[in-house]
């Protein structure tokens, strides 16, 4: 019985330890959001700002049109998450549940485009975007997106794993495998989609150097551009900068609490195999 | 499951968007990246104006940067981040997600305190490590000391500058590897741990049998993953310590990046990232042969 | 019936993706204002306004970074000054972020899209206009007196004879020094014909003041140390560019001179003493008795600081020599309207008008003789001594211009922070990096 009070107790020990090391750095984050410029690097350090000062979010919120660059913002990042989800389990379900010619070699290959850096990359992709006609639309920016290895990689793996009889069963039915996707994989993939959606979204949304290059027309500008305009050559305000991350982290919190109710549908999914 | 005739148009239309994207904004770009790493192009000049035609150097660009010594170094410092961070970033994102896994009170907060990182952009990342790890005035040093040990000079040491960079890595990417660990032990059955519970194993051989062999998939798939990425850090060097102290810290990718978009000097860079390709792409083809052993994928 | 619809759906599915993926071009928040107005690419854009009917209409697509921040406001100011005067031309203002910048632009010039003119800084200019990128500006010097420009700002942007860009703004770096921090030490204020040695003693003096007080800051990096190396009689390449000269006693001496500020008496604090601390919040906490540093800090300083400050010109040794930093305005190669641009820069480099906004916002400093407009940036204080600014501008020396610039740089950088370090001798380090630059870096 001894068992019933130190396992919760052990648990509640480690978790909270792992928390203290994520926290900590967090706390460290919002302390500087709050701080006045000349604060920012006071000897002793201050892990409570000694007086309070909003400039940092003043700052942020004088950005000119912040609300358009919040909506430019949501709709690229919805939509990037939308196309990679769709496309990356289409191409997934096949890879894990179809046997055809030439099969591994495509996954490998697939594989292999995670392997070569960005940077070298990054100017022939703009020249295949301005090939398209797609420089300064949105259009451009998420288009890339409907490729993408790594999240076909991790669905797969997951998809891998879902036992075959239940295809089989349906296939048996008659279902199509428009009906099997959609019916069986994609229900029983929803925790690992939700992952992926926080994921992507996060990466649409912070995503700096691709927007920078695709976009001049200032009203399709997102907010890391809008709040890098904050800094300048010769000088970086780090309250400013705090607290312009803090702001943009808000979304994806709330993208992610979203998500959140679907990480469990697995376990009930998952029990009905076997 | 086979396929059948009617199944074929089927895999076509599954496959067709993700392959057009496949084609279009990854095989292409790599294409043409690769053609370049055989040219002298400095990355700035159009095409269309005199000379903006780069010339063909043949292997010129890879024989210089394999004798070179500045390639080894930068090997040697990516390793040692590959090498630190690999076994940490497991162990510490899998006990997470085994802790997330368990069916106590308060654990969804756990879990959303454990991605907060994962939501933060590295910008803000690194810089918080930046300040929490300088000697004089952060908090890491000032924690070691409340337990009288003098910590090191981090950031400015060329001995401590990449265990540094280790630490905010950790930081950031727990909570998500933490996350699919956690997808992975949700879709086991709990049948099986009824099972062996009646069979009377103990939590050790619950974890041997049965929890890391059904996660098998998924932590093959995190090591994957970890290699290809670590072997790319990059935006947490920049910021943290931009290669420094004195080249302690100078990465891979961070050359790549320099030679790209600093040196103006886009052949060598490309010929230096099929280099690094052909490196990731033998240990990945490694842990592909190597699965065999020990991923399953049938319960 | 049931065949087609399974095949309905799968390709509802692939269209429906695709359609998803297509709408961000019609269905952006911001569509209207979008690609059809602006163009596809910048130049496509400035060509139509070329070729247009009504002759009159020019537009010229200008991008920069430097009026990111607070100082949109006056560029676009300028602008309409500019087009006030120049009623057939009009200015297209893209600011960007400074973060970034160089990688955009090198993106874009290198796929045919940059802009009609633009800015870029100094490390950059060098190796652009080496690249043949830029256009040259003399074939519309005619009837443009560029005496009204300061010589040595108008001179960083030429290169192999030609002249590739005009001066935005520029700042020059002098000696900040604390007041209250000299008074305590018992030292005298620096004045026009210190030399190291007293830059030294009084270093030590202030130095002795507390733990945490420190004599001078001064970073051990690239623009530094050729300026230094002049200072001391040496130069970083031979008369004609044609070799590197680092490992010169001359040389040597600068840099043991640099070094043993941190490592013998340490003055000036190391690496893990400032520990992250950037040094002007080593300064404005009043910690710091002397700092060397652009001009572009008074704005900061006089608003964040409660001791008394002031600047000099920063000593020498056995010569002065003092440098600046410039941001240059270029005009791209494959520009239709280039005639038009060049209005445009010629305005914001050497027009009084742009020059006065530009000293009236306190954005840098304008890079002209006007001793009007100079004036009243005399009159604001602090500093005290702003004259010294201009006094610098006598013994302003150039970096050498090589085409490789970032690559130089960051080769030399890499060693004299090894030495700065103390993981070798300033001896050494300059041994090491000559041998590195004669490998990597190609001189004709």
């Amino acid at each position: 019985m001894l068992k019933r009070i130190y396992q919760p107790a052990l648990f509640y020990l480690a978790a909270t330890a792992i928390a203290l090391f994520v926290l900590i750095p967090f706390f460290w984050m919002i302390s500087t959001s709050l701080k006045s410029k000349g604060a920012l690097t006071a000897v002793p350090i201050q892990w409570i700002p000694e007086e309070i000062s909003f400039e940092g979010y003043r700052k942020v919120f004088e950005v000119f049109p912040f609300g358009l660059t919040i909506l430019n913002s949501a709709f690229v990042s919805i939509m990037t998450t939308l196309v990679r989800l769709m496309s990356s389990a289409m191409a997934a379900y096949v890879f894990a549940k179809m046997h055809f010619k030439g099969r591994n070699a495509w996954f490998a290959l697939i594989l292999a485009t995670m392997m070569i850096p960005q940077q070298v990359t990054f100017i022939p992709l703009f020249l295949v975007m301005k090939q398209l006609h797609l420089i300064n639309t949105f259009t451009g920016l998420i288009m890339p997106s409907i490729f993408n290895a790594f999240a076909i990689f991790m669905l797969v793996q997951h998809m891998r794993t879902v036992n075959d009889a239940y295809i089989d069963a349906a296939a048996i039915d008659g279902a199509s495998h428009a009906t099997i996707f959609f019916r069986i994989m994609i229900p029983l993939s929803a925790p690992i989609l939700a992952t992926l959606a926080v994921i992507t979204f996060m990466e649409a949304w912070n995503d700096y150097l691709w927007p920078l290059v695709m976009l001049s027309d200032q009203n399709k500008m997102t907010l890391p551009l809008a709040l890098s305009k904050l800094s300048g050559q010769y000088s970086t305000d780090y309250n400013t900068l705090m607290a312009g991350s803090l702001i943009s982290i808000v979304p994806i919190v709330i993208v992610f609490l979203a998500a959140q109710r679907h990480f469990k549908v697995g376990i009930q999914v998952g029990g009905v195999k076997g | 499951m086979q396929i059948t005739k009617r199944g074929r148009l089927a895999v076509i239309l599954f496959l067709l968007p993700c392959l057009t994207g496949l084609v279009l904004f990854s095989v292409i770009p790599v294409l043409y990246a690769f053609l370049l790493s055989f040219t002298d192009w400095d990355g700035l000049k159009p095409v269309d104006l005199p000379g903006g035609v780069p010339s063909f150097v043949g292997l010129d660009n890879y024989i210089s940067i394999l004798s070179g010594e500045e390639f080894w170094r930068v090997l040697r410092n990516t390793a040692v981040y590959v090498v630190l961070y690999i076994p940490v970033i497991l162990i510490a994102s899998m006990s997470a997600a085994l802790l997330l896994n368990r069916p106590y009170r308060g654990v969804g907060l756990y879990r959303v305190l454990f991605y907060i990182p994962v939501l933060t952009s590295w910008v803000a990342g690194s810089l918080i490590f930046k300040s929490l790890l300088s000697p004089e005035y952060g908090g890491v040093n000032e924690l070691l000391g409340w337990i009288g040990v003098e910590g090191p000079g981090w950031l400015y040491d060329p001995v401590w500058a990449m265990p540094g960079i280790v630490l905010a890595s950790i930081w950031k990417d727990m909570g998500f590897f933490a996350l699919i660990f956690l997808g992975g032990l949700q879709s086991i059955d709990p049948v099986y741990y009824e099972a062996a519970k009646i069979d009377g194993a103990n939590v050790w051989q619950r974890m041997k049998h049965i929890t890391l062999p059904l996660l098998s998939p998924v932590t093959f798939f995190v090591i994957v993953i970890c290699l290809i990425f670590s072997f790319q850090l990059f935006p947490q060097v920049m910021i943290m310590t931009d290669g420094g102290p004195h080249g302690a810290t100078q990465v891979m990718v961070e050359r790549i990046y320099r030679y790209s978009f600093n040196y103006f000097k886009m052949g060598y860079a490309s010929a230096f990232s099929f280099i690094l390709f052909a490196i990731i792409f033998l240990f990945t083809w490694l842990q592909l042969k190597l699965q065999k052993k020990w991923v399953h994928y049938d319960a | 019936m049931k065949w087609s619809m399974k095949w309905m759906k799968v390709l509802l599915l692939t269209v429906a993706v695709l359609a998803v993926a297509a709408a961000g071009c019609s269905g952006g928040p911001s569509a209207e204002t979008g690609a059809e107005q602006t163009g596809g690419s910048p130049q496509q854009g400035s060509s139509e306004g070329g070729a247009e009917s009504d002759a009159e209409a020019v537009t010229v697509k200008f991008t920069n970074f430097s009026a990111s921040g607070d100082n949109e406001k006056y560029l676009q100011q300028m602008k309409e000054a500019f087009e006030k005067e120049h009623s057939h031309i009009k200015i297209d203002i893209e600011t960007l972020p400074y973060e970034g910048y160089f990688t955009q632009m090198q993106t874009r010039v290198a796929s045919g899209t940059a802009p009609d003119a633009y800015e870029l800084n100094y490390e950059n200019f060098v190796s652009y206009a080496k690249k043949g990128v830029l256009k040259d500006l003399t074939e519309f010097f005619d009837g443009f007196d560029t005496s009204v420009l300061n010589s040595n700002a108008l001179e960083a942007f030429a290169a192999d004879g030609k002249q590739y860009g005009l001066p935005a703004s520029f700042s020059n770096v002098v000696l900040f020094y604390n007041k209250d921090l000299f008074d305590q030490a018992g030292a005298e204020y620096p004045t026009n014909d210190w030399t190291w040695q007293d830059v030294q003693e009084a270093a030590e003096k202030i130095r002795a003041l507390g733990d945490q007080i420190y004599g001078i800051y001064q970073p051990i990096q690239f623009w530094e140390f050729y300026k230094m190396v002049r200072q001391n009689g040496g130069s970083l390449m031979n008369e004609d560019m044609t070799q590197f000269t680092l490992d010169t006693p001359e040389n040597i001496e600068t840099l043991e001179y640099m070094v043993g500020r941190v490592l013998d008496t340490n003055v000036m604090p190391t690496e893990a003493q400032m520990a992250g601390m950037g040094d002007w919040d080593l300064f404005k906490s009043g910690r710091l008795g002397m700092l060397v540093t652009g001009i572009w800090a008074f704005p900061d300083f006089s608003e964040n600081i409660d001791f008394q400050w002031d600047i000099e010109v920063e000593p020498g040794n056995t010569a002065k020599a003092t440098h600046f930093f410039s941001n240059g305005l270029v005009i791209n190669q494959n520009s239709k309207v280039a005639e038009a641009a060049f209005e445009w820069l010629k305005f914001m480099s050497s027009s009084k008008e742009a020059a006065q906004i530009r000293v009236d916002a306190g954005w840098e400093l304008p890079a002209i003789n006007d001793e009007d407009v100079l004036e009243s940036y005399l009159q604001v204080t602090p500093p005290d001594n702003k004259k010294a600014v201009f006094e610098s501008l006598d013994y302003l020396v150039t970096p050498p211009v090589v085409e490789q610039n970032a690559e130089m740089t960051d080769i030399i950088n890499l060693h004299l922070e090894a030495a700065r370090d103390g993981a070798i001798t300033p001896a050494e380090a300059l041994r090491e990096a000559q041998k590195a630059l004669e490998e990597k870096i190609n001189l004709q």
